[in-house]
């Protein structure tokens, strides 16, 4: 096996088992853990701290429990986290940071409060007016407010020297990141769609740096080996929330699609924006928050996830756009018909495909996906 | 020759043609996937042509069982494979509404017979031959005189276009209230083509309009979708043999090799 090979199974393995990454993580490191709900949280600040930030991304848990809680139009993603609390999953955990991105979420911090009370729950907001003077202010007593719930609960106290270095480890992640994903694009086999996605989703189970140190010895050994034939591939951009249950990446694969760029929460959204080199730690990350856009969760008063869309299609040259929309995710569902309306305006041909992690039949979704890559034929 | 075989949810069918592209063998049988409803729908075409399964030259199978067939040099979706045949009998087909045993698609089609865009229902049942069945169950009648009833009723009882499973309750009580089978039938009608409607408006409607599957050979489901989007719809005489037909002519197109 080639150490590019090896590497890629690696970091593969890890985002295929979440706890066990964890653990492992938690073992080398010697740091206690904090988990992170979706979308963003100030995960440098968990770093700065001398903790693990983790994802708690939902996963493929059904149950009856989280019911107690949860209606029946809330998110699989909402659904097999509170499930995955009540079953006591989470206990390793030293902290867990629940922002507050719509109403699910909004609901889920009073719930777990009571549900779930050894979790030692960090609830934070994010402004609407991320832009604005009074926004970046109230955005940074928020995070002022978190790092001393961390301090507590780590027992440290967190310096702007610690920050500072946590937001250039940060920085230096998401710009191998975008590295990395770039180089996808020429190694349609080694990096499959799902193998791809399991590569990203393996930092949100690892140190940070150790991750970042992984993929940065990943890119210089692919840039050793000869790019590989993708003549007649579909190339495809991914939106939305999550692409998963990944089985559906691999009926992409099986239908002569690849991945080349993505718009994911879960993927690219978390290492797109670089912080700015301006002030203290905490005002680099208020910055990058405001610089953000193009995403559901942050408000866009531009509206430009569907243009940067339409920018991807012509860097990547992709033949077109999957919505992977998670059922009652309302944010997302907000921005579609935008996005449907300036893609159809561009003639960049657009598949929706409506996911739920724990859907076990993905027959009807290989009808769709197939005669979309028959269509792009 | 060359067979098309498309293996549905509710039924399988099966088309031969020649190399002049004309029909000399269909077979339809009302079960579909995971049963012997494929072999039996083969072995009927092979037999009202006259030939053997090895005079075959090339075959593609589509439908929902398209990947548990064995013997097939290809598989393509039904989305494909309905255009296909549509776009051979009715060339100035733009629009292609496919109502099967548990889907609903809304196809669009260029001039040249490429699919530009399709739509086909979530998971629910709502607006498929399923749910038809579920009325037919309900209403105590045969699903293929579901159509007589409905001409016979009076508009006026609406039923849930969202969900079969509440329309089942919503005609018990429409029923128990003392609606008349045929106004309820109706109205079950009306709920399919309203549902068939909004897939038709998430993606546009260009004339002509063409509707093919088993739920087309019910002929007020039809005129109820024709009222609800203010279009005609072209009736084929064999509406469900489509995709079969359709996965024939892919067939023939790869040996020719322009497929």
């Amino acid at each position: 096996m080639s150490k590019a090979m090896s590497l890629i199974s690696e970091l593969a393995y890890a985002g295929q088992r979440p706890k066990d990454s964890i653990l492992k993580a938690m073992n080398e490191t010697g740091k206690k853990s904090v988990g992170c709900f979706p979308i963003y949280t100030p995960e440098e600040l968990i770093y700065a701290a001398e903790m693990l930030p983790v994802g708690m991304w939902g996963g493929q848990t059904v149950g009856t429990l989280a019911d107690r809680y949860l209606q029946g139009f809330c998110c699989s993603i909402m659904k097999a986290n509170t499930e995955q609390a009540l079953l006591g999953q989470y206990d390793f955990l030293s902290a867990v940071i629940v922002t507050a991105y719509c109403d699910t979420l909004k609901c889920m911090i009073e719930n777990w409060k009571i549900a779930s009370p050894q979790l030692n729950l960090i609830p934070m907001v994010y402004p609407q007016n991320r832009k604005i003077p009074a926004g970046k202010e109230y955005l940074r007593d928020e995070f002022l407010r978190v790092k001393k719930e961390l301090e507590r609960i780590s027992g440290k106290k967190i310096t702007d020297q610690e920050i500072q270095k946590s937001v250039d480890l940060y920085d230096e992640y998401r710009r191998t990141m975008q590295e990395f994903s770039d180089l996808v694009k020429d190694y349609p086999d080694m990096l499959k769609a799902k193998t791809r996605h399991l590569i990203l989703k393996a930092s949100y189970f690892m140190d940070k740096r150790i991750y970042t140190e992984k993929v940065r010895e990943l890119i210089l050994e692919l840039s050793k080996l000869p790019r590989e034939n993708a003549f007649g591939r579909k190339k495809i951009i991914l939106s939305g929330l999550i692409a998963e249950p990944d089985g559906i990446l691999d009926i992409m694969t099986e239908n002569g699609m690849v991945v080349v760029a993505d718009d994911l929460a879960h993927g690219a959204r978390q290492f797109r924006t670089i912080a700015p080199d301006t002030g203290d730690g905490l005002n680099r990350m208020v910055e990058r928050v405001a610089m953000q856009d193009g995403c559901a969760f942050l408000y866009d008063e531009k509206k430009t996830r569907a243009a940067m869309l339409i920018q991807m299609k012509e860097k990547y040259q992709a033949d077109a756009v999957i919505v992977c929309q998670m059922k009652f995710c309302d944010p997302e569902e907000f921005d579609y018909p935008i996005i449907k309306k300036e893609l159809e305006g561009a003639g960049i041909p657009s598949l929706y495909i409506e996911i739920e992690q724990q859907m076990d039949s993905l027959e009807q979704l290989r009808t769709r996906i197939q005669s979309f890559s028959e269509m792009l034929a | 020759m060359y067979l098309g075989v498309d293996i549905g949810s509710s039924s399988s069918k099966a088309v031969l043609i020649n190399r002049a592209g004309m029909v000399c063998g269909e077979g339809i049988v009302n079960i579909g996937t995971g049963s012997k409803g494929p072999q039996i729908s083969v072995e009927q075409a092979l037999r009202q042509a006259g030939i053997q399964r090895c005079d075959v030259r090339k075959c593609v199978v589509t439908g929902y069982g398209r990947l548990m067939y064995e013997g097939a040099d290809r598989q393509i979706t039904e989305i494909s494979c309905h255009a296909k045949g549509v776009k051979f009998l009715w060339p100035t087909a733009s629009t292609i509404i496919d109502i099967g045993g548990q889907d609903a698609k809304v196809i669009r089609v260029s001039i040249n017979g490429i699919v530009e865009n399709f739509v086909m229902n979530e998971k629910c049942a709502a607006g498929t031959g399923r749910f038809l069945e579920v009325m037919a169950r309900v209403l105590d009648c045969r699903i293929e005189d579901l159509s007589g009833l409905a001409a016979r009723g009076n508009p006026g009882v609406v039923i849930s276009n969202t969900c079969t499973v509440f329309a089942e309750s919503e005609v018990i009580s429409q029923l128990a209230a003392g609606m008349s089978i045929e106004d309820v039938a109706l109205g079950a009608h009306k709920s399919i083509a309203q549902r068939i409607a909004g897939l038709c408006n998430r993606i546009g409607i260009a004339d002509a309009v063409v509707m093919t599957g088993g739920v087309a050979l019910n002929h007020n489901v039809v005129t109820a979708i024709e009222k609800e989007i203010h279009h005609p719809i072209i009736r084929l005489e064999d509406p469900q043999a489509m995709g079969a037909l359709g996965a024939a002519i892919f067939a023939r197109e790869m040996e020719a090799g322009n497929s």
